[in-house]
C-alpha cells in the first residue's frame, strides 16, 4: 500500500469516527483540539487503526500519535 | 469503612455483567457485589473499553471472573460470547445489561440536527443489544429457568430531558424491549426487567453535556436524594435473587423517589428566589428554554 493510499484510509477513518468532513482534516490537524477528539475517540481511532491496517500500535506509542501526519508516519513506518 | 452486610443472595448462581468500565461503572459495582452475595461472575466489555478501562481489575476483585471481549451490536460477536460462557462456566442464572453509548451526545449533536448513522448506533447499541442478549442466551441455552435479565435505564425514557437527546429515545426501545420479551421468557419462569437509576457520575454519565446540573436538580428533587451506583448495586441483588421471582417486565425506579414527585421544598423556595430577583434572573438566563 502506497503512502497516498494509506493518507487516504486514514482519513476515511477519521471522517466515521469523528463526524467531520474530509476537507477539515488537514496534516498538521491534532485529533484533540482540531477534531474534537475525546479520550475515547482517540483510544477508538488507534484500534480503528491497527484492524485496517494489521498493525500492533502500543500504548506508549500511541500517546506519541498527536495529529494526522503523525499517525500516517506511524502506519507507514510499520508497513 | 466498616466491611458491608453481605446476605448471600446470589450463592450457587451465575451471571455475566455486560458494560463495566471502571470503578465508576454501575456494570463494576453489580459485578463486585453480586460476587459479594456468592455468585460466580464473567465480565463483558468491547474491546476498545477493555482497552480503555480497568477491567483487569474488577476481575481481580470477582475472584478471576473471566472476560469475554463482546460487541454486543455484533450478533456473532454475542453469539460467540455465550457460546464461550457455557463452555466456561455453564449457563447461566442471570444477565445484567449496563450498555449505552451515543455519538450524537459525545459530539453534542444538536437533537434537530442528529447524525443519523450515529442515531441507528445509539439505538443499536444502546438498545436493540439488549434483544441480542437475551436472544443468543436463549440460541445457546446459556441461561436457567428461573432467571433474572435486567438492563440499567433512565427517566428520560419516559419525560423529556432536553440534553439527553437520542438516548432517551434507545432508553424508550430498551424499556419496551424487557416488556416484549416478558411473556416468552415467563414460560420458563425467567424474569426480565429495566432499572432506571438516578443520574449517576459515571464515564457514560458525565459525557453528557450540563450532567453537573442535572446531577444537583436531581439531587434537590429527590426526597431521598439520588441513588448511587453502589446503591443501585445493592438493589439490583433483590432483583437478581430469588427474593423476587414474580417481578417482571417492570421498569423499577431506583431514584430516592424522584419520578413521584411534583414539586419539592428546596425546588420552590430556589424557584420563588430565582423569579422574584430580577439580577439573579438576570444571570441565570430564564428567557433561555433549554
Amino acid at each position: 500500500m502506497s503512502a497516498a493510499e494509506i493518507t487516504d484510509k486514514v482519513y476515511d477513518i477519521i471522517v466515521s469516527k469523528m463526524g467531520v468532513n474530509k476537507d477539515q482534516i488537514k496534516p498538521e490537524s491534532k485529533f484533540a483540539d482540531d477534531l474534537g477528539a475525546d479520550s475515547l475517540d482517540t483510544v477508538e481511532l488507534i484500534m480503528e487503526l491497527e484492524n485496517e491496517f494489521g498493525v500492533q500500535i502500543p500504548d506508549e506509542d500511541a500517546e506519541k500519535i498527536g495529529t494526522v501526519q503523525q499517525a500516517v508516519d506511524y502506519i507507514v513506518n510499520k508497513k | 469503612m466498616p466491611e458491608k452486610a453481605h446476605y448471600g443472595l446470589l450463592k450457587g448462581k451465575k451471571g455475566i455483567v455486560f458494560g463495566p468500565l471502571d470503578e465508576s461503572s454501575i456494570g463494576w459495582q453489580i459485578a463486585l457485589h453480586a460476587y459479594r452475595e456468592g455468585a460466580e461472575i464473567a465480565l463483558s466489555n468491547v474491546a476498545t473499553a477493555i482497552r480503555f478501562g480497568n477491567l483487569q481489575e474488577l476481575s481481580e476483585l470477582c475472584g478471576n471472573a473471566p472476560i469475554l471481549v463482546c460487541d454486543a451490536s455484533r450478533n456473532e460477536d454475542v453469539d460467540n460470547t455465550f457460546r464461550e460462557l457455557k463452555e466456561k462456566m455453564g449457563s447461566v442464572d442471570f444477565i445484567v445489561h449496563s450498555i449505552g453509548m451515543s455519538q450524537n451526545i459525545r459530539k453534542q449533536v444538536p437533537y434537530e440536527e442528529l447524525n443519523y448513522e450515529w442515531f441507528m448506533r445509539t439505538l443499536d447499541v444502546s438498545g436493540i443489544s439488549f434483544h441480542r442478549l437475551v436472544a443468543y442466551a436463549l440460541k445457546n441455552e446459556a441461561i436457567n429457568d428461573g432467571g433474572s435479565i435486567i438492563a440499567l435505564s433512565y427517566i428520560a425514557s419516559q419525560r423529556n430531558y432536553w440534553t439527553y437527546s437520542d438516548m432517551g429515545d434507545a432508553k424508550s426501545l430498551l424499556e419496551s424491549i424487557a416488556r416484549s420479551f416478558g411473556p416468552r421468557l415467563a414460560k420458563r419462569s425467567i424474569r426480565i426487567n429495566t432499572i432506571s437509576q438516578s443520574p449517576t457520575y459515571t464515564k457514560a454519565g458525565s459525557g453528557i453535556p450540563g450532567f453537573e446540573k442535572m446531577y444537583d436538580y436531581g439531587e434537590l428533587m429527590s426526597p431521598l436524594g439520588n441513588a448511587s451506583a453502589e446503591e443501585c448495586a445493592e438493589y439490583t441483588m433483590t432483583i437478581l435473587s430469588d427474593l423476587t421471582r414474580k417481578v417482571t417486565m417492570q421498569n423499577l425506579f431506583h431514584d430516592g423517589g424522584y419520578s413521584s414527585m411534583g414539586a419539592t421544598i428546596p425546588m420552590i423556595k430556589l424557584a420563588y428566589e430565582v423569579l422574584h430577583d430580577k439580577e439573579l434572573a438576570d444571570r441565570v438566563g430564564l428567557e433561555d428554554r433549554q
